[in-house]
Order: C-alpha cells, then structure tokens, then sequence
C-alpha cells in the first residue's frame, strides 16, 4: 500500500511536554483522523510533520520523500485553524499572490471554490466570519490540486452546517484515489463520519492507531455492576469508569463480550466514549 | 518569492501613501529650518517602517506559519523582507525630493552636494539600523522587535561617527564629504548584506508556530 505521508518514532521534547516517538500513517486514498484532548500533541505532530519545527528524532516520509522540498509543498494543502491568512487581504487578492507561489495554480479551480462557498471576492478577510475564513482557506489549499491535505483543527468553533461542508468538501477530495487526507480534531463525531482510519494521541503518545470501522464495529460499552465487573477476564476489557449506579467497561469485542458475558448489557461505542474511557478510565 | 513580494505589496501599500504624504508634508515644513535637503536624512528611515508592520502583521496574521507549507524556503521569505526593506529605504529619499524640486523651482538654494549628503547620511543609518533590527524581528516578538529597531538607530548613528572618523584617518572627510559618506553607504550596505545572511540562519533554526 502506497503511503502519502508516513510517520516514525517522531520525538519533540519541550519543557514541559514530551512528544514521544509518535508513529502514523496515511495511506494513499484514505482520511486519517488524529484524535486526542487538547495538548495531546496533534499540532506538534503535524507541525514537526511538515517541517515547521525541528524534531528531536523520527523520521517523516512525505508523499514518497523524506525532504520537505518544494517538489512535496507543490502537493500539499494545508490549512490551520484561525487565521491562515493577512485579513487586510481579500479572496481575489489572495489568488493572485498564490497564482505566483504555485506553479500548478488553477485560478478557474479557485474561482468555482469560492463560487461553491458564496464567498464574496472582493471584501478583505476582516469582514469575514470563521467559518468564512476556514472556506476560503480550503479553497486556496485545494486549488493548486494538492495530492494530501493536511487539517489542523480545521473544523473546531465552526457551526455544524458550515462543519458539514467541509467535511462534504474531503469526502469529494478523496474520490481520486491519488488522494489523502489527515485531519486532526477534537471534534470525534466529524471523524466518525469521515475518516477511514483513526490515530489516537494521549500525553504525546500514540495509544492507538486502528481503521474506524475497526473501533465503532467491534469496540463496546459493557455496562455492569460491581460483582459482575468482578467475574470479567482481565483479556476482555481495556478500561472501565465507575459511575454513579454501573460501570461502563470498554471491550474490545463487543459481540465477543455479549456470547461470553450473557447477562451483561453490552452497546456499540462511539469514539468519543473510546476516547474518555482511554485517558479517563481506570486500567487496574 | 513574487508572490510574497506582491502579498507584501498589497499590505503595505496603504502605509506606504501615508509614509509619501508624510514626507512631503515634512520635507516644505523642514525646508523653513534647515537646508531643504534635510529631509533626506528623514526619509529613508520613515519609509522603512511598513516592513516591520509587515514582519508583525505576517506572525499575528500566522502567514509565516502557513508560507512555510508552501513551495518557498526560509530563505526566500526572510530575503523578500531585506528586498522590501532596501526599495522602501531608497524610495523615502525619492519622495523627499518631490518637495526638494518644488522648493527648486520655487528659487531656493538645493545644492546637489547637500542632496548627495543627506542621501548617503539617511540611507546609511536605515541601512544600519535595518541591518542591526531585522534579525531579532525573526527571534523575537513584535513588541520587543520593535524597541530593537527604534534602539538601532542610535546603534547606527554611532557607527557611522566611528567609520567618519577612521575615513578621516585616511581621507580628510571636511573636504571630500560627499566621497566620505558614500564610503560609508558603502560599509552600511555591505552590513546590511550580511545581516540579510545572518537573519535567514536565525530563522531557518527557528520553530514556526
């Protein structure tokens, strides 16, 4: 399987964080959600991923090279959450700047993006709410025909309607197979609908990396009391929460968990619950 | 780097009509005091300050972060910044010479020695003390950056007493003033040169965020 970008051993020590040996990848074709709260170090990752700070150790292969050359940059699109822009400056004028960056600008593309969103052409990005500014941001990322686009918390402070536009937006990138997406958020319900793979981070650390359909398919809620928590293999749960008149028991099989604990109520898990009981819930 | 260099433009530009009608303004009323030719020494150090203005708008506004990703290096981005600096610092002088011609015209003395003069002086010292400031625009944040700039130019002013001074030991500057202060653009823009090479290091070890 071809890899548009793919990470390893990834290390960035800060005073006061660590970014340890963090490892992903996003294979051609797909979307690649990267989960975790915030400071889990998804924009580390993604920063040090396209070279705008110095790793420690690691190593990034990005659309088949191990240099951030122009070459590579020609083909990415990138897009960071807030300002990606001056806001004096307005769409048209952005276009013209970049029409001198990219050799493989497509004003007719950009044009047809802005018309897509309503954006006005003419009115400097001041005048622009977030959500406007996060579209003419996509645009500009897609229309010098990047092969991967890279999304740093792109979607967060958005409203749901404008949220469900870019993600419609992704979803058309990724018809081309020669496509990819890596997208980071906190927001696990827009992944849900999108990605085909999520890599989840906690405390600078990959806690997992799995296909989505891997993780709402078979992971699962196991709801029990105290004694029946008891009588559980320790191999058939990952972690468990106590609340107020249960205990809500990740399983990593839930149809496995249901033919084996009959008398326990076992129900899907959405990735947000996956993620709370992975950092919130207790192991031991 | 056209693209940049255009981005630059269009940011600066409403400055840059301010920074003319400033110049202007000021080179008829300094004519009243001193030599019309005064203003020169002025000129090119107002019309620099759109470039840190730029060089601040550029962090907030998380361009560089976000021209980083694009087919441009470093070197590009901190070069199209010494570019900018030195058109603007040498488009100042000729905005004041619009008042410098009227004033001309009008039948006051301009000599072409004064002119010359304040030129190279003014140049000199924004070439300096851009040469000094830029630098720390690309390790600091914009407050501290800019208390560098406005410090750099007492920096540059000394040194360009010390070069009159060694100039002098092998020229007399009273009688070749205009050879002497040319010598010294000379040096400034040579520093200038060399800090462009220096600031392009500075930000090429730096982590963008």
């Amino acid at each position: 399987m071809n890899h548009a970008l793919t990470v390893s051993g990834l290390t960035k020590t800060y005073p006061d964080f660590v970014l340890d040996g963090v490892s992903l990848c996003v294979p051609s074709g797909s979307i690649v959600g990267l989960i975790g709260e915030n400071g889990a170090g998804k924009s580390t990752t993604l920063h040090a991923a396209l070279g705008l700070i110095r790793r420690d150790a690691g190593q990034v292969f990005l659309l088949g090279r191990d240099a951030m050359d122009n070459a590579v940059r020609e083909q990415l699109g990138v897009v960071f959450d807030g300002d990606n822009y001056p806001e004096s400056l307005s769409p048209a004028k952005i276009g013209r700047v970049l029409k001198h960056i990219y050799r493989t600008w497509d004003d007719s593309a950009y044009s047809s993006l802005l018309r897509q969103f309503s954006l006005p052409v003419d009115k400097p990005l001041r005048q622009f709410s977030k959500g406007m500014r996060m579209k003419l941001a996509l645009s500009a990322a897609l229309a010098h025909h990047p092969k991967l686009l890279i999304l740093d918390e792109a979607t967060s402070g958005l409203d749901p309607i404008v949220r469900d536009d870019l993600l419609d937006m992704l979803l058309d990138f990724v018809q081309d197979e020669a496509h990819s997406v890596l997208v980071s958020s906190h927001i696990t319900s827009d992944l849900e609908k999108i990605a085909d793979y999520i890599v989840f981070l906690h405390e600078g650390r990959v806690v997992f990396s799995k296909a989505k359909d891997e993780l709402t398919e078979r992971y699962g809620i196991l709801k029990c009391g105290t004694a029946q928590f008891d009588a559980l293999e320790r191999e058939d749960w990952i972690a468990y929460r106590e609340m107020e008149y249960e205990r809500q028991v990740l399983v990593p099989d839930r149809d496995r968990a249901r033919r084996k604990y009959p008398k326990a109520m076992v129900v899907p898990a959405t990735i947000d619950e996956i993620m709370l009981l992975y950092v919130k819930g207790e192991t031991q | 780097m056209k693209g940049v260099f255009l981005k630059d433009l269009y940011i600066t530009k409403s400055n840059l009509l301010v920074v003319v009608g400033n110049l202007v303004v000021l080179g008829f009323g300094v004519s009243f005091l001193f030599d019309p030719g005064a203003i020169l020494v002025l000129a090119p150090a107002a019309a620099v300050t759109p470039v840190f203005i730029s060089i601040a708008g550029d962090a907030s506004s998380k361009w560089n972060k976000n021209a980083l990703t694009m087919p441009l290096s470093r070197g590009q981005l901190v070069g199209e910044k010494y570019l900018l600096y030195g058109l603007l610092a040498a488009l100042g002088p000729l905005a004041a010479l619009l008042p410098c011609g009227a004033l001309a015209l009008a039948g006051r003395p301009v000599s072409p020695q004064s002119l010359w003069l304040y030129g190279a002086l003014g140049l000199s010292a924004a070439l300096l003390s851009g040469g000094i400031s830029l630098p720390f625009a690309y390790c600091m944040d914009p407050e501290k950056s800019q208390i560098v700039f406005m410090l750099s130019f007492l920096v540059s002013t000394g040194i360009i007493a010390a070069l009159v001074v060694l100039i002098n030991q092998l020229i007399p500057v009273k009688t070749h003033l205009v050879p002497a202060f040319l010598a010294v653009l000379a040096v400034s823009l040579l520093c200038f040169l060399g800090s462009c090479r220096v600031a392009i290091e500075v930000y090429r070890k730096r982590d963008v965020t």
